[in-house]
Order: C-alpha cells, then sequence, then structure tokens
C-alpha cells in the first residue's frame, strides 16, 4: 500500500444540526431536508442517495415545514412566519411571503399542487394559491383557538384534518367551516398534567384520521362521526411524527426515544376482507428525537435531532439484493468542510458561522508501520474568522501556500489576506471583491495561488486574480457552451494552471483552458451525479467518481476517456466496491507516485494503482491484512488495484502534504452524540 | 414615620420599665390585701393623655428637622462632589464660549440611514468648510423599524419555548448524555472509559460548601493549636 506518516486530525469540531423536516417527492424520487439551522439539503434517490443539493442556513431561519408542489418546487415555511420557495437551480430562496398568521408550524400542499394550506400559531389555516412563478394568499378558513400544529389535505382535496393542541379539527375548504371537533385524552395519570399536542396528522382517503400526539398514542378516528377507532399506545414519550405510504396500507411513526414503527394494514384473519392496523416492526437506529420521518414505496426515512438520516428499506419491497436493499445512515454532508494548505501545512475548517484554521503538528521522531509517533509540536489553533450577519457559510477554501482565504456566503464572497511570519498571524480583508452578482456555490484556489475561481449559478466559473499585496480582480467569466441553467458544485484546476474542470447541478462536466479562457470540451455526460472531481498534476487526466461508486479518467488533451479507463468498464469494479454506501467526497493525488489515486468516503480511504490488475468478483476486495501476512513474492501476485484502509472513521478529509505525509480528519460519532441535546431515559432491564 | 413609632414604642417600654418597681413596692407593702385596681381620677388620666400626645408630637417634628437638616447636608455634599468632577472652570469657559456644532442635524442623520448618506456628506462638507472639524460616521448599517422586529423575534421566542418546554421541560424524562450512554457499557463485557470525562461544572454548589467547610475547618485548627 505505500507507508505514509499519516497526521490523525480529530480537532475539527464539527457538530452537524439535527434534523427538522423531510418530504419525500415520489415523482422526482427526491427527498429534501431541513435542518434545525435553516439549512437545506436535497438527496436524490435515483443518484444512489447523493446529497445533490445545499442551501445554506441562516440564523432567523427556522423551517418548520417542507413540501413539495407541482412536482419539483420547493415550498418553507417556519418559525418566521414566512412561506417560501426555494430555487433548487440558484441554490437559494426564491422568494418569501409573510402569512400573518405568526410563527408556520405545519404546511402541506393538495393533492392536485395547486394549493398550499398553512397552519399558524394564531390558530387559523390559510390558504395558498400556487401560481407559476409565485404564491398568492387565497382566503383564511375559519380561525378557532390554539396552534396549529399538524395538518393534512383529505386526498380528494375537499377537506382538511388539522391537529391543535388537545385537539383534532375538520375543515371543509369550501365553506371554511370547521365541520369536527374531536377531543384528544390528555395524559391520565402522573405529576405533569399538562396539555395534549397532536404533533403530527394524517387524512386517509376512507376518512380515517391519524394521529400522534404528545401523550405517546398513535390514535384513528373516523372523521364523519368524531369517534375513536384503534388506539396504538407506543411510547412513554412523545410520538413527534408520522408518514403514510401511497397505497396507504403502511404508516411509520418517529418518537422522541429516537424509535421508529411502523403500522401496517393487515387483514384480521388470512384471507378476510376485514383489515386491522397492526404495529409491526420497531426500529431504534436514532439515539434522540425523530423529528420527522417519510415513507417512500420501498423505505422508511427517519431523521432525528442526533442529525442522522436513516433510510431503512422494507424488505417485503425491495425486489432483488441492489442497492436499494441495504439500510443507509448518513450524517456527514456530501460536501468538502475542510480544506488543506499542502505547502504551509495549515487545514481550514469550515463551520456555519466561522472558519477555522489550525497549524498540523509535527515530531522528531520516526518509526515504523504501526507506530503512533510522538508529538514533538502539538497543532496551533491559529486563527477564526468570524463571518457577520445572519447568513451560514456556504463554502471556504485557502490557497496552497496559506496566504488566501476565501468564505462566500449566500450573498458574499470574502477574501482574506493571511500573513504567517515566525509565529505571528496577521490577516487583511481584501476590502474591494468584485460585486459578482450571483452567489458562490465552491471556491478554489490556483495551485501558484494567482487566481481564485468561484462556482457561480447557470453554469458559470468567475475567475479572478489575486494581487500582492492583497488586492483583486475578476479576470474573466467562463460559461459552458450548452447553457446549463444549474449552478456549479465542484470545482477543479490542474496544477501548471492551464485546466480547469467544473460539474453542475445537471451532471455535466466542462473543461475550459485557461490560457485561453474559452471552453475546451465537455465529458460525456453520464447518468449519475459527480461527487468528486480531480486533474492529475503529471499526466492531466480528469478523474471523476460518481455516486453509483464508478471511477472514470477522462483525458484532456485527446478529448476522450484513458485507456485505463475503458479496461475499467470493460472489467467491471468490484462488487464489494459498488455496495459501499457513502459517495466518494475527495480524489488527490501522489506527485512522487503517477500511478495512484487517492480517494477517500466517509468510511473508507483507497489508492488505486492504476498499474496493477484490477480484482475480479473471486478475488477479496480488503486485502490489506491477508497481504501483510505473506512473503514479499506472494504478495505481488496477490495484489490487486484497490488498496483500502479502513483505520480512520468516519472520515472528513483526507489529503496528501507537500513533503509526502498524509492527513486524515476525523469526526468520531460518540464525540457528536455527547454534545447534542439530553436524551430520554430508557429503562433498560438489569441496569 | 417610621421612626416616630419606633420610638414611641421605646418610651412606652421605658414607662412599662419605671413602673414595675413601684407596683412590686406597693404589692411588699399589702401583701395580704387583694390587689385592688388603682384609682384615677378622670383628670389626672386626661392630663397623662395630653402630655403623651403633646410628647409625640414634638418628638415627630423633632424627627422631621433633623430629616430635612440631613437631606441639605447630603444636596450639598452632592453640589461639591459635581464640582470637583467638572474641568477646572477656564477651562469649561473657553468651552462654552466657542461656537456650538450643530449636534441635532448630525444625529438626524444618523438615524435616518444609508439612503441618505449623500445628505450626511454634504452635512460634513458643510462642517469641514465652516469649521476644520471632521465628525466620523459610521457608514455601514441598515435602518429597520424595532417595532416590527420586536413583534415578529417575540412570537418566534414564544413558539420556541413551547418546543422546547414540550421536548425538554419537566416531565419530559430525560437525561444526560453520559448516563444514557453509559447503559451499554455497563452490560458489556469490555469495559470502556465513560463517554463524557468529570465536567468541571458539575457540583458546583457541593465544591463550594466543600471549600468553605475546609476554610472554616482550618481557622478553627488554628485557633485551637496556639492554646
Amino acid at each position: 500500500m505505500g507507508e505514509f506518516q499519516v497526521h490523525r486530525v480529530r480537532f475539527f469540531a464539527y457538530m452537524p444540526a439535527g434534523i427538522r423536516c423531510l418530504a419525500h417527492s415520489p415523482r422526482s424520487a427526491r427527498l429534501a431536508l431541513a435542518r434545525t439551522d435553516g439549512a437545506l439539503e436535497v438527496y436524490n434517490f435515483a443518484a444512489n442517495y447523493f446529497q445533490e443539493k445545499g442551501i445554506p442556513g441562516h440564523e432567523t431561519r427556522t423551517t418548520e415545514a417542507l413540501c413539495w408542489a407541482t412536482g419539483d418546487r420547493l415550498f418553507g415555511a417556519g418559525l418566521g412566519g414566512d412561506v417560501s420557495e426555494y430555487d433548487l437551480e440558484k441554490l437559494r430562496v426564491k422568494y418569501s411571503l409573510d402569512g400573518f398568521g405568526g410563527p408556520i408550524w405545519s404546511m402541506a400542499a393538495d393533492p392536485s399542487g395547486t394549493q398550499l394550506a398553512v397552519g399558524c400559531e394564531d390558530g387559523s389555516v390559510k390558504l395558498f394559491q400556487v401560481l407559476p412563478d409565485k404564491i398568492q394568499f387565497e382566503r383564511s378558513l375559519d380561525r378557532q383557538k390554539g396552534r396549529i400544529m399538524s395538518l393534512s389535505w383529505h386526498p380528494s382535496g375537499t377537506r382538511i384534518a388539522v391537529g391543535s393542541i388537545d385537539l383534532l379539527r375538520v375543515f371543509d375548504v369550501k365553506s371554511g367551516h370547521a365541520i369536527q371537533r374531536i377531543l384528544v385524552d390528555r395524559h391520565p395519570q402522573g405529576l405533569y398534567r399538562r396539555e395534549c399536542v397532536v404533533w403530527s396528522v394524517a387524512f386517509l382517503s376512507d376518512g380515517t384520521i391519524v394521529s400522534s400526539d404528545s401523550v405517546g398514542k398513535v390514535q384513528f378516528w373516523d372523521s364523519e362521526k368524531g369517534t375513536l377507532l384503534e388506539t396504538h399506545p407506543v411510547s412513554s414519550s412523545a410520538v413527534l411524527c408520522l408518514a403514510v405510504s401511497e397505497e396507504e396500507d403502511s404508516i411509520v411513526v418517529g418518537t422522541s426515544e429516537g424509535a421508529v414503527y411502523q403500522f401496517q394494514l393487515l387483514p384480521v384473519k388470512w384471507g378476510s376482507a376485514e383489515s386491522k392496523w397492526v404495529r409491526t416492526k420497531p426500529f431504534q437506529h436514532h439515539t434522540h428525537d425523530v423529528r420527522a420521518v417519510a415513507h417512500s414505496a420501498t423505505a422508511l426515512i427517519s431523521g432525528g435531532l442526533d442529525a442522522q438520516l436513516v433510510i431503512r428499506p422494507l424488505m417485503e419491497r425491495v425486489h432483488g439484493k441492489g442497492y436499494d436493499a441495504v439500510l443507509r445512515k448518513f450524517t456527514f454532508p456530501h460536501r468538502r468542510l475542510v480544506s488543506c494548505a499542502k505547502k504551509a501545512r495549515l487545514l481550514l475548517f469550515q463551520f456555519p458561522q466561522h472558519l477555522e484554521l489550525w497549524r498540523l503538528g509535527a515530531t522528531d521522531s520516526a518509526g515504523k508501520d504501526g507506530d503512533i509517533l510522538p508529538v514533538s509540536r502539538a497543532p496551533e489553533h491559529l486563527l477564526q474568522l468570524k463571518s457577520k450577519g445572519p447568513e451560514h457559510i456556504c463554502c471556504s477554501c485557502i490557497s496552497l501556500c496559506g496566504s488566501w482565504i476565501a468564505y462566500a456566503t449566500t450573498s458574499r464572497l470574502h477574501l482574506h489576506r493571511v500573513h504567517l511570519e515566525n509565529g505571528s498571524v496577521r490577516v487583511k480583508r481584501v476590502s474591494k471583491v468584485p460585486k459578482l452578482l450571483c452567489s458562490a456555490h465552491q471556491l478554489l484556489c490556483s495551485a501558484d495561488s494567482t487566481s481564485l475561481f468561484v462556482a457561480s449559478d447557470q453554469g458559470a466559473v468567475h475567475v479572478l486574480k489575486l494581487l500582492e499585496p492583497g488586492r483583486c480582480g475578476h479576470l474573466q467569466t467562463l460559461r459552458p457552451n450548452s447553457g446549463s441553467a444549474q449552478a456549479v458544485y465542484l470545482l477543479t484546476a490542474s496544477v501548471d494552471g492551464d485546466w480547469l474542470a467544473a460539474a453542475s447541478g445537471d451532471w455535466e462536466i466542462n473543461v475550459y483552458s485557461l490560457r485561453h479562457f474559452k471552453p475546451h470540451c465537455t465529458v460525456p455526460v453520464y447518468n449519475c451525479a459527480v461527487t468528486a472531481l480531480a486533474i492529475h498534476p503529471v499526466t492531466n487526466n480528469l478523474v471523476i467518481a460518481h455516486s453509483d461508486q464508478q471511477v472514470f479518467e477522462f483525458s484532456i488533451t485527446d478529448r476522450e476517456y484513458t485507456t485505463w479507463s475503458r479496461k475499467v468498464q470493460q472489467h467491471g469494479l468490484h462488487k464489494g466496491w459498488l455496495e459501499r454506501d457513502t459517495p466518494i467526497t475527495h480524489i488527490t493525488f501522489n506527485p512522487k507516485q503517477p500511478a495512484h489515486i487517492l480517494l477517500h468516503d466517509t468510511y473508507m480511504f483507497c489508492i488505486l494503482d492504476k498499474s496493477l490488475p484490477l480484482p475480479d468478483d473471486a478475488t477479496q476486495l480488503m486485502n490489506q491484512t491477508t497481504l501483510k501476512q505473506l512473503s514479499e513474492k506472494a504478495r505481488r501476485g496477490c495484489a490487486h488495484a484497490f488498496k483500502i484502509c479502513k483505520k480512520y472513521q468516519p472520515l472528513l478529509f483526507v489529503d496528501l502534504l507537500e513533503e509526502g505525509s498524509l492527513v486524515v480528519v476525523e469526526r468520531p460519532l460518540m464525540d457528536i452524540k455527547t454534545q447534542l441535546p439530553p436524551p430520554v431515559q430508557q429503562k433498560k432491564f438489569g441496569t | 414615620m417610621a421612626m416616630t413609632r419606633g420610638r414611641l414604642a421605646m418610651l412606652a417600654k421605658e414607662a412599662a420599665a419605671l413602673e414595675p418597681p413601684m407596683a412590686m413596692a406597693a404589692a411588699a407593702e399589702d401583701e395580704e390585701e387583694d390587689e385592688v385596681p388603682e384609682e384615677v381620677t378622670f383628670e389626672r388620666a386626661r392630663a397623662a393623655a395630653e402630655t403623651e400626645r403633646r410628647q409625640a408630637g414634638e418628638t415627630a417634628r423633632r424627627d422631621r428637622e433633623l430629616l430635612k437638616e440631613k437631606r441639605r447636608r447630603r444636596e450639598e455634599l452632592f453640589k461639591e462632589q459635581k464640582k470637583r468632577k467638572l474641568l477646572p472652570e477656564n477651562v469649561l469657559k473657553e468651552l462654552t464660549s466657542r461656537p456650538r456644532i450643530n449636534n441635532n442635524n448630525l444625529s438626524a442623520t444618523t438615524k435616518q440611514g444609508k439612503n441618505r448618506k449623500k445628505n450626511e456628506v454634504r452635512n460634513r462638507r458643510r462642517n469641514n468648510k465652516g469649521k476644520k472639524r471632521v465628525v466620523r460616521l459610521k457608514g455601514r448599517y441598515m435602518a429597520v423599524r424595532l417595532k416590527d422586529q420586536d413583534l415578529t423575534s417575540q412570537h418566534q421566542k414564544v413558539a420556541k419555548d413551547f418546543i422546547q418546554s414540550h421536548l425538554y421541560g419537566p416531565g419530559t424524562n430525560r437525561t444526560t448524555a453520559n448516563q444514557f450512554f453509559s447503559f451499554a457499557n455497563k452490560k458489556s463485557p469490555v469495559k470502556k472509559a465513560a463517554v463524557q470525562f468529570v465536567n468541571k461544572s458539575w457540583g458546583k454548589e457541593k465544591k463550594q460548601k466543600a471549600k468553605h467547610f475546609k476554610k472554616y475547618w482550618m481557622s478553627k485548627k488554628k485557633k485551637k493549636s496556639p492554646l
């Protein structure tokens, strides 16, 4: 595998924000997810659950409800009292409209997708009309007392069921009157006899209302008569969320204890027509409150305050053993949060509201493989850059020499010149950054630190010139020939400064010539999302990793896939490689070994050796430990191209420094879990 | 008033203290006789009551005067202090003799915000022309109506408090992360370190108490040892 001195970095105190709401769109096979800090993410299920899009958070925005309308338009509403539409091409909030009803707790689109119902703090349900390029207030249903915590449309679109405090109501949409009022039981005993919050409701097509409340019950009601049909005590703490499958034969609920339960509509006896809701499967994947669930056609999706997104496939609905048949857990974003100044041995960490600059530690001693070397100089926290304003940082980068730091929020680009002189750090903000009309989605410094590439809307990349001492100017804007509407989210530049490759949201990769500032070629579009890009420093080949775990090598000068890449495609990748569950997020190279490609995802780090034969399915993929026990000669016979190391987990970043040592940034899950809000106590037998 | 009442009470007490010896003597003189209530003529009682009232009025007046005196003295002290704080008189005179900068005008412009920047500049220029006085003004701000902001943020805060109380309030049965994650450790055959090491903020009160007790104990020991 080759030996490296490894800097095992664990001082990146990254805390992912908890998941507040989920919205699944079966039509586009996408999942929208809102976090407690106001950030929004979109996962594409067709592209192996890749986090396709991300909109950074905002201090004052707290999203409480998300919904898709008319296919692929995404709306959000929150405690700020605004209903907003997200622009998924430009990755920002398109517009927001005040609901004038105080904080908004719930929102749902009607089955045809032409109306939005919004439940407000003041007890009113407001209807908004969805127009082609905006939404418009239509009318308000009769205002009742108590905040509207949840609402659900009847599939016919004529009624709305509303969950409030201590009661449920049914509204007739046409007349706007409440036609049914159902009281929900409070907690029967206990010291804290308090109101019962109906956290979630669902209206089924046969007129049944399903409610989940803070008492811990899932209840089924008849909406016509207002009577209780069934009660299922699920938990001793609150049941916070509920989702129904499209066929209405399965319900998923999430509780405060972190458990997720499935309810199924099953016949009472074999072959009988009468059927009943039965609690079938419990899952305990979360440690903290599950605040959002969704039900896709083949899986239960749950998101908790422990920042985990869990996709649990339902085995009876999954056909065959494919990618869909495996449990997926996502904690970390599929984006780069760390950047490394290879020459200056600095690391830049991106947090929602600030950046941290660290100098790596060093050691004097040397050892053999597997030794832990004593640190002679401890890692040093050099700088903390706080961003002003309520917007969160969406991307950041540091130049290879460590003298420039750039970061961007949705509305502004910030550039800083850093002077590092024997221990002291001086930072100067570059005052006149050219005003770009659109926001930056990814930043990259060129290898010689003379230019900054800013990925922007509509497939454009702006090139800014970095001038000493601490000035910058706009040089060029590169635009693709195809006129893509999507924003660029990945950038890479060649070391010699000739080429720049940019991947946009429609998975198109454009290669630009930086000598002439014009498009050079496009890589043939592959039908899966691009997760990482890099240009080889010696051969100028573009290496591309896709979310279905395919790896391609594209020769920029010849404008075609290389022979090695063709060979890989003919041979096929190893089964074990294709079944990995997180995408490759970063690719780097070893200049001393031109045949090596270094790749990593969250759970492994791999050196892809192009000079060695590819493994077939019969051989073991992770063979490093067995190779170690073999003799030198036998080792050569067994070695294959994929050299995988799983020692460092979960990985956020891997890079190779200039002098040949490896930097590995880990974030242990337990460190995150201990800093989360307190979990619900659970009695365990025998403790 | 409170003071006067206090004084009255004291006087009454004194009277009570004076009386008993006499009464005692009387009791000693005629021990055999039953205690007959002392006969007091109407005139005497009236005279006693009158004198008492007079005395009370006098003390009240005296108190009031004392208070006045005190207040006056304090006021004088304040005046003196103020004088001490102020700059020397000649400097003050010089300052007041100089023409004033139009303070009102400046504050108004700052309030009006960014869109009035031009106006501001003009003002500044005018000032510059008049006297060589440069007034620095902050330019980077946004004007918002505080009233609206307050209302939405207040609503938002109420809503957040509601969630907080329902998820983490009393009766929700929450534990600490340490306790929660140590369950697995308890039953597992391989014992590991605690999830979270001791936090310094824990048991603050007890630690404080222990510290105080230690101090107290040491001082006690010190007192004892020389003896």
